[in-house]
């Protein structure tokens, strides 16, 4: 089942110029075989990959679609409660089966595939195909063709708090071991209610790899020195208590801030920092008012699960990122901006209001999507250097600061690894 | 017209007068709007947020440099309430980034509603809906 089309292995396409996680070649965003080959072992490897919210296929026979790093997939509920995810492809020519972002097919209680009517049941078996035994005695399938000997690939699928995960390897470890203690504990803080989806859409970030995004979600270096809003508005700089937390392995990332802490540092105070802008101020202020809605006291937070999830808090606004390749040089994000059911008229007011701080039009994040452009336009031309990751020191781990880029070294630590290179 | 050339003319200050004190200003995509989600990609309740916006695209937000085009299709008035025009618009936005690349932004309609303060009329609410849900890179500059 391999995606990898190229007879050349990942090791003769890159080589890190040295042992460790403090150099990236920069061809590793540009080099279309690397990416077959990330297909293979990242996105079809041992690794669980974010489908959807449980919320989005309430009833039985409710399916959406979307995509395992380039693989379509669809996320259906089974008549007994228990979610499916089957590659969205038919055994007879290829073709997408379900060919929307959501349906239900209860009624029809199969999967139809639209082009010669090759029918399916919610577990992936073939149990129809149109014309088998020919029309008045004639044409037809062999014989000895039998139906059993193809089906949908299925997926492995977990949850965890109303979060669909699935995986293509039968090596992948259970969800909360791949995920470990740290990682689920803040899943399950974050999302400490029943989900309720207050809107959804995509970024379509042009000249990014995809691994540039995912290196940016994990990088606690960036936001108080690229986004202004947030150090201005001391919403987020690292002169507020904070950290960077990781799995035991190092696959996983938070990164978190308590706002309310913020001592300053010279640093911030010196006019050398482009983001700190000591005369701007907001009409309205309220767009940064806030509830303490956790005990922890933790304002913001960013959690980066490998390969490509993101479960964010910025403020009081909840979410959901998800990765999607798009190519070697592009990538998609797609956003669920949630609430919870307890949440009252003025809390979802909140929640709607500091939606303006994230997604394309966000004010604080909006440049993440656009950095990644940034790099992938600098890298041309010099595909043979490296980039430098040493903030921090040079090892990988949990850190109680956000001077240091420990969780991209963890990033490529399991890049190495699962690509062997 | 004084919205697109405020917009496109990058004369973005003029922007929030056309809006009254109380407005509504949101970007929300179809599908979402169709089923009634409160959170699109912007969201502003008062003038004072639009100025925001405009100071903070000013002086705060990294992005490439890019202009919009306007086209704007009829308006067509659906009917009067507490004393507001409602009418829709079908909008067409072509962005030129400084480099010269130039595509197809957004296509989509704007759903208002339009009072009458002394001479001059304005927005009290402009829903913004584009037909597509994905959105190319960033959304700086207001639809």
């Amino acid at each position: 089942m391999s995606q990898a089309v190229t007879a050349r292995p990942p090791q003769e396409l890159v080589s890190w110029p040295e042992p460790g996680y403090t150099r990236v070649p920069l061809s590793v965003f540009s080099d279309p075989e690397l990416y077959a080959w990330e297909q293979d072992r990242i996105f079809r490897g041992p690794t669980w990959s974010y489908l959807g919210l449980e919320i989005e296929i309430p009833e039985a026979g409710d399916y959406v679609t979307t995509q395992v790093g380039d693989t379509p997939v669809i996320v259906l509920r089974k008549p007994d409660g228990s979610i499916n995810a089957l590659v969205n492809r038919c055994v007879h020519k290829g073709s997408i089966i379900c060919y929307e972002a959501k349906g239900n097919r209860a009624r029809a209680k199969n999967l139809t595939c639209p082009y010669h009517n090759w029918i399916y049941d919610f577990d992936g078996n073939l149990t129809s195909v149109a014309f088998e035994k020919g029309i008045q005695g004639k044409g037809g399938m062999p014989p000895d063709f039998d139906k059993s000997r193809h089906r949908l690939l299925r997926l492995r699928v977990e949850t965890i708090r109303g979060l669909i995960f699935g995986t293509f390897s039968e090596r992948t470890p259970p969800l909360r071991d791949y995920l470990g203690p740290v990682m689920v504990q803040h899943m399950e803080r974050t999302l400490h209610g029943k989900p309720r989806i207050l809107g959804r859409y995509s970024q379509f970030m042009r000249n990014t790899n995809w691994k540039l995004y995912v290196e940016n979600s994990r990088d606690n270096y960036h936001p108080s020195l690229l986004h202004a809003f947030f150090s201005t508005f001391k919403l987020n700089r690292l002169s507020a208590e904070g950290g960077t937390r990781q799995d035991d392995r190092s696959w996983h990332h938070i990164t978190f801030t308590k706002r309310h802490t913020d001592k300053g540092d010279q640093a911030y105070d010196s006019g050398m920092i482009r983001a700190m802008k000591q005369d701007y101020g907001l009409k309205d202020p309220s767009l940064i008012d806030q509830w303490m809605e956790y005990p922890d006291q933790i304002t913001n937070s960013i959690q980066s699960i490998f390969p490509g999830f993101v479960l964010q808090q910025i403020l009081n606004s909840i979410g959901t990122r998800q990765v999607i390749t798009r190519g070697v040089n592009d990538c998609e994000l797609v956003w669920t901006l949630l609430g919870f059911e307890q949440d009252t008229e003025e809390q979802t007011c909140v929640r709607v209001k500091q939606s303006n701080l994230v997604g394309p039009a966000g004010l604080v994040s909006m440049e993440d999507g656009a950095i990644g452009g940034f790099v992938q336009k600098g890298i041309r031309g010099d595909l043979d250097c490296a980039a430098i990751i040493e903030m921090g020191g040079r090892e990988v781990g949990s850190q109680p600061t956000r001077a240091t880029e420990t969780s991209v070294r963890g990033f490529w630590k399991v890049y190495r690894e699962l690509m062997d290179v | 017209m004084e919205y697109v050339h405020a917009i496109d003319n990058n004369e973005l200050e003029r922007w929030p007068q056309l809006f009254t004190e109380d407005c509504l200003y949101q970007i929300i995509p179809r599908t979402d709007h169709e089923q009634g989600r409160r959170i699109g990609i912007w969201f502003c309740d008062n003038r004072g947020m639009l100025q925001d916006r405009v100071s903070s695209i000013r002086e705060v937000n990294v992005f490439e440099p890019h202009v919009y085009r306007h086209v704007i299709g009829p308006t067509e008035i659906v009917g009067a309430q507490d004393g507001a025009w409602r009418a829709q618009t079908s909008y067409l936005v072509v962005r030129t980034m400084h480099d010269g690349e130039m595509h197809l932004f957004s296509a989509g309609r704007y759903v208002d509603e339009i009072v009458l303060e002394g001479p001059v009329a304005r927005f009290r609410k402009r829903i913004v809906v584009p037909d597509s849900w994905r959105f190319d890179t960033l959304v700086v500059i207001p639809l």
